[in-house]
């Protein structure tokens, strides 16, 4: 009866590897865990890497491509090739990317990180024969040189990153992987109408990182330090443990984010996770009138004696209550505080009404590998009610987030673009 | 003849009969010095039956003559009176016609392999054959028959007074009634229709009874909230009244 | 023909407790492990999704959770004289089916053990004489001591994360009057969560329990009294009083499951594989009979698999890891006339009696609220901290205030006299459901020569294999006992000063009743000791005629404890699992020589 040995990951190549190269693959798995390449690059219930994930766009459904050593995917593509396509937006046939593969954050990575992540992809990642599917987008939003177009206009140039002057070395490296590899701007800063983001990192001023409009039913809240809807209540030690495993003492992670812990930052070394967390803590906040939330007792005492007068706390009782609590606290680290937090406070109150109407499933990680799910209530409450309880958190307990419509919620009902909780693509972090 | 000239005769009837009920004893010991027993208070007057103002629901198991007997019964067995609606306002026929379709009443939640010996002893539990939908069907027509025999009403026609002594004998399962019910022993289908009387008052209403949820409103069951960490020390009546799993609200 | 499955180092067979303690432990020694379950998968989402899950009818009197008794049964006589017929439908206990198996919708009352429970019968002959245990009366020790499993006791409460109050930790006194049991052993530890509250009807048999001179305490509960991370890594929820704790999937993640405490866990290690609608027919032995070389199972899609393994764990029920044995040739079967064999041998039970106290519309207990696991207890006359002598009875039993939460259907409770059905029945109903309490005196029950347990000899399960048969009654200890718990705690329901009493004990000469829910803490058959002619197993909980066949579970047990088993079945699977890493590992072959 012989212990299990469990290999990082496998080589697949067939000709001989050196120990400093193994090194080097083995670097490069972490970027590409950092890069979250697996996220975009993996169909549902496909092979790692192998490509051919749909996604919607506002111009069509494109689907990611084939990055696996096989021939049907980066099989000959020499390092300069693999260079182009990631930090330039260049394919090997000279068209330009979508903008969906964040290549203006790539641009930021380093030389030797693209060595690395090259020496994975050819080497340590299993090829699979799979061909790349053209995208659904039609004739003319097909044709591929209005991207070059936009890539010239908005892709910064290819550099050295250049830490800001007088930084703390830790926030140098948080502004590395956030700007760079991490690419969190692709969800977590707004586009302007020809879809480039705002800001491509803290210096192009407050726009970074401050949050998106909904895409797929969910808004990928500020990072910045606003107390109301950015991270201005969280400590540095409360964003690694979220990072790390889904959740913090008053938080939970859901929608697309889930996918980013399990795929990518559950795996991040401790020392990246702190640069992360104190890099995005010197992000100041947008509103210049900022201030911490004052708790606000009125609505825990009224419940407490059993008075649900106000609109939207008897739906509130009768549905949430069990585990956010009356006192909006809910419990620590299981069921997240809605007193204070700052996603159910955003200007666009979509994510909150989204899981409202569709639950979620706090997803597992090695550090933390409880799920919690909480239930859809769809089923049971009419949009009217979804919009009462909605408005009743966003402003109870000392909340500031702006009443909700019910038309609102019957939109959300009907454009709800959620396709995959990530739980299907669980099976391509356990395996490696 | 009209609810009002039932009314009195039936109260002194249940009056007269409430003492004769052999007392059930909730306590099976002989150390009975600190048992009390509370004195069964009399039935009251029913008042204005509540309209049942709702599309009448069609059976889909039950024959005609049969759903006017489960009508009937439990009418009795659960009546509307000053506490409130009873298990007729409550849907409970509706509840127990839903139940005849659901594996329970096929007995396919059972051990029902043979051999069989429906005279084992009591404590040996169901030792029967028959299954939840076979009792009703024998047991309504058993009933029926012996209800003619006497006057030659079937169950369901007779006053209340008349139901409330016929089901009491079932109840009791002497004799005389035994002497009708050839294929279903008379307690065996009495205890089946008063359990399944009491689930369509207590149910939650997704499975038909309930309705309004009149049944957990009488005794104060807050239903499908099911969360009382507010509430847990407080020597006070919980204040939030029902809900269901639907999410209505009583 | 068998599809023979690849070969592991351990199969597990059932994933309730034991069966996922063992996958844990086991994996964590490196073996790679399979768990072959019966039932389905089933785990707090889907299956204690809030509201849906909030369903009397469907849980409790349907009872969706509990075994499928239509394909397989046990039959059950007083006596060998009896034919014994059939367990039709789900009545005086509860077994669990599917992943989490009981430990899914258990009640959470979550005790370690009296000392002297262990070592039961020499404890009695010591202080009582040998003539005190009657003739028949076949308790034994359990070859294993308290402070021999005390790190076990620590490490289950950890993974289970119980509420509780300590009395003395490490030999310091650290609960009283702050809710400790004066009678409780020494701890190495306090709880991992502090007690949890009280709900009013405790609070009322707190004080009553007082001013009568008894010593009450909380409850050791497996619901939490706050959120809780265990040793593993997983979380748990807060208990918040639903009331629909027994016979339901927690959806507040605040009772202890193995769902929710350990498989966790499990799902990321790389070397566990669980595989429900896995139904095992038999342990399959080689040709010595004396090692066994994996198991045969039915399949999700009903296909014949055999799976290899080194080591099999019997995880299941207390009696289908008896029948299981029985079917596969594992041990002596045990014969009540010789008082020769093993196997099936002091089957015991538990001896409950209730007393419900009704008030008047100001005393607010409002049932509905309750935790499986919450109360408050006396252990005054538990185990032997009284004095039996004068009683002539064997076994002590714990009274409490456990409310759990009663719902509308089963559990409306009305004052002795009130009639069954009706305007007067309604007008109880209505005025007493919230304003009851319901205790009970929760009696250990000996084990005996005419209890025990064998195949029947004429029904058969779905596969066409011979169901269990249970022979039991009731004796007069157990009558005895049960009396005088009554008396006892009617003292407490009447310093209440209630409206009026319902007493539910034992009369004498009453037989076991089968329909009536008495508990599902049914132990032995398949017990521990420290010689082969009594015992199945060793002090490991290893068969002594089978050495790599481990049998954790309450079929170890030689005789029922005053308190609720789980506890100590959590705490000897940890233990025997110590003995499979540290020493069996290194060397199977029997931990113990015969």
């Amino acid at each position: 009866m012989k212990a299990l040995v469990i290999a990082t990951f496998a080589l697949f190549s067939s000709c001989s590897v050196s120990a400093a190269e193994t090194d080097l693959i083995k670097q490069g798995e972490y970027l590409a865990r950092a890069g979250d390449c697996v996220a975009c690059h993996t169909a549902k219930g496909g092979k790692p890497f192998a490509g051919g994930l749909p996604m919607e766009t506002p111009i069509g459904v494109i689907y990611s491509t084939n990055i696996t050593p096989d021939k049907t995917g980066l099989g000959d593509y020499s390092f300069e090739d693999f260079d182009k396509a990631v930090r330039h937006g260049v394919a090997k046939s000279g068209s330009t990317l979508y903008p969906a593969m964040p290549y203006p954050s790539y641009a930021r990575v380093s030389d030797s990180d693209m060595q690395a992540l090259y020496a994975y992809f050819m080497k340590g990642v299993e090829p699979v024969a799979q061909q790349n599917k053209d995208s659904d987008i039609p004739w003319p939003l097909s044709m591929r040189w209005p991207l070059a177009a936009w890539r010239w206009m908005f892709a910064p140039a290819v550099e050295a990153h250049q830490a800001q002057a007088a930084a703390d070395p830790v926030v140098s490296r948080g502004a590395y992987l956030v700007e760079g590899l991490g690419h969190c701007g692709a969800c977590h800063t707004p586009r302007a109408l020809t879809m480039q983001e705002k800001a491509l990192s803290a210096s192009d001023g407050n726009a970074f990182l401050s949050g998106s409009a909904p895409l797929e039913g969910w808004i990928a809240k500020s990072l910045r330090g606003d107390h109301k809807d950015g991270l201005g209540s969280w400590s540095e030690e409360q964003l690694v443990q979220f990072l790390k495993t889904g959740r913090s003492d008053r938080s939970a992670v859901f929608g697309g984010m889930s996918d980013v812990v399990v795929h990518s930052m559950q795996y991040m070394s401790e020392d990246d996770l702190t640069a992360i967390a104190r890099y995005l803590k010197s992000l100041p906040a947008v509103d210049p009138k900022d201030q911490a939330h004052q708790y606000d007792k009125q609505v825990a005492e009224a419940l407490w004696k059993g008075d649900d007068r106000k609109p939207g706390a008897s739906v509130y009782i009768d549905n949430c209550a069990a585990c956010h609590r009356t006192d909006g606290h809910g419990y620590t680290r299981v069921f997240p505080a809605l007193a204070g937090n700052p996603v159910v406070q955003t200007a666009d109150a979509t994510s909150l009404i989204n899981i409202v109407l569709n639950g979620g499933t706090l997803p597992a990680t090695h550090a933390a590998p409880s799920t919690f799910t909480m239930p859809a209530f769809a089923w049971r409450l009419s949009d009217q009610e979804v919009a009462d309880v909605v408005s009743f958190i966003r402003g109870s307990w000392g909340n500031k987030g702006a009443p909700v419509k019910a038309n609102e919620v019957a939109d959300l009902r009907k454009n709800d673009m959620r396709t995959t909780s990530g739980d299907d693509l669980g099976q391509v972090t356990q395996r490696h | 003849m009209s609810d009002q000239d039932q009314d009195n005769p039936r109260r002194d009837f249940l009056r007269k009969s409430l003492t004769l009920i052999p007392v059930v004893t909730v306590a099976s010991t002989g150390l009975g010095g600190s048992m009390l027993m509370a004195t069964p208070e009399p039935a009251q007057a029913a008042p204005a039956k509540p309209a049942v103002s709702e599309k009448a629901y069609e059976p889909t198991y039950f024959t005609a003559e049969e759903w006017a007997f489960i009508n009937a019964a439990v009418e009795r067995l659960i009546p509307a009176d000053e506490q409130g609606p009873g298990a007729l306002e409550a849907g409970a026929p509706e509840y127990i016609d839903r139940q005849m379709n659901t594996p329970y009443a096929s007995g396919a939640l059972w051990f029902m392999q043979g051999p069989f010996n429906a005279d084992a002893a009591p404590e040996m539990g169901w030792q029967s054959k028959l299954v939840p939908k076979d009792i009703y069907r024998l047991g309504i027509a058993a009933t029926d028959a012996w209800s003619k025999a006497f006057n030659g009403k079937a169950f369901a026609a007779q006053d209340s007074a008349t139901r409330d002594d016929m089901l009491r004998r079932l109840e009791a399962g002497g004799s005389e009634v035994t002497a009708h019910f050839e294929a279903v022993p008379p307690k065996m289908f009495f205890n089946l229709l008063l359990q399944n009387t009491k689930e369509g008052f207590f149910c939650d209403p997704i499975h038909g009874g309930n309705k309004g949820m009149v049944g957990w409103t009488m005794i104060g069951f807050p239903g499908a909230r099911a969360d009382f960490m507010d509430w847990v020390e407080r020597n006070e009546q919980y204040p939030f009244p029902a809900v269901s799993i639907r999410g209505e609200r009583a | 023909m068998a599809t023979i499955m690849k070969k592991v180092d351990a199969v597990i067979v059932g994933f309730g407790w034991t069966g996922a303690i063992m996958a844990k432990e086991l994996t964590e020694a490196g073996l790679n492990v399979v768990a072959l379950e019966r039932g389905p998968m089933q785990d707090t989402y889907p299956d204690g999704n809030y509201p849906q899950v909030i369903d009397e009818l469907t849980y409790s009197v349907r009872k969706k959770l509990f075994q499928d008794i239509s394909k397989e049964t046990v039959t059950i006589r007083h006596s060998v004289n009896d034919v014994a017929l059939p367990n039709r439908q789900l009545g005086a206990f509860l077994p669990g089916n599917g992943v989490g198996g009981a430990g899914l919708h258990w009640s959470g009352v979550h005790f370690r053990v009296d000392p002297i429970e262990l070592r039961m019968r020499s404890h009695y002959e010591e202080r009582y004489g040998k003539n005190f245990i009657p003739k028949d009366m076949t308790i034994q020790d359990f070859g294993v001591s308290y402070e021999e499993l005390e790190p076990f006791f620590d490490y289950a409460e950890k993974v289970f994360g119980t509420s509780g109050q300590a009395w003395t930790v490490k030999g310091q006194l650290v609960g009283e009057g702050r809710g400790g049991n004066p009678y409780a052993p020494d701890r190495s530890n306090p709880f991992p969560l502090e007690a949890q509250k009280n709900t009013v009807s405790a609070q009322l048999f707190q004080k009553a329990a007082a001013e009568v001179g008894y010593k009450p305490y909380n409850l050791p509960s497996a619901n939490t009294s706050g959120p809780y991370t265990n040793p593993y890594g997983a979380q748990m929820g807060p208990c918040n009083f639903c009331g629909f704790c027994s016979g339901y999937v927690c959806y507040m993640y605040s009772k202890a499951s193995p769902n929710v405490n350990i498989l966790p866990a499990l799902r990321q290690v790389p070397n566990f594989e669980l595989r429900p609608n896995s139904h095992v027919l038999k342990v399959n032995l080689d040709s010595t009979k004396s090692k066994a070389t994996g198991v045969t199972y039915i399949d999700a899609q009903g296909r014949e698999c055999e799976q290899p393994a080194d080591l099999v764990i019997l995880g299941a029920f207390q009696f289908h890891n008896v029948r299981l044995m029985l079917l596969s040739g594992i041990g002596k079967p045990y014969d009540p006339i010789t008082n020769e064999g093993v196997v099936g041998r002091n089957f015991a039970y538990q001896n409950m009696a209730t007393i419900k106290a009704f008030f008047d519309k100001d005393t607010h207990t409002n049932n509905f609220i309750g935790a499986g696991g919450n109360g408050v207890a006396i252990d005054d006359f538990n185990a032997d901290n009284f004095d039996h002598g004068p009683h002539g009875f064997v076994g002590g039993s714990p009274m409490w205030v456990n409310q759990a939460g009663s719902r509308p259907i089963a559990g409306t409770s009305n004052p002795p006299g009130t009639p069954a059905w009706g305007s007067a029945w309604k007008r109880a109903t209505a005025d007493y459901y919230t304003h009851q309490v319901s205790m009970d005196a929760h009696g250990a029950h000996q084990s005996y020569r005419g209890n025990y347990l064998d195949l029947d000899p004429v029904y058969r399960d779905a596969y066409g294999l011979p169901l269990l048969r249970m022979t039991f009654d009731w004796q007069e200890n157990d009558i005895k006992m049960n009396r005088f718990m009554v008396e006892k705690m009617s003292k407490v329901a009447e310093a209440m000063n209630p409206k009026a009493i319902a007493l539910l004990g034992k009369k004498v000469g009453e037989h076991f009743d089968t329909a009536s829910y008495q508990t599902t803490h049914l132990n032995g058959g398949a017990i521990m000791g420290t010689d082969p002619k009594t015992s199945a197993l060793n002090r490991y909980l290893q068969c002594w005629d089978v050495h790599n066949v481990f049998v954790p579970g309450a079929s170890a047990f030689p005789q029922g404890l005053g308190y609720n088993p789980t506890g100590l079945v959590a705490a000897l699977t940890y233990w025997s699992a110590r003995a499979i890493r540290e020493q069996y590992l290194k060397n199977p072959g029997p931990l113990v020589q015969a």
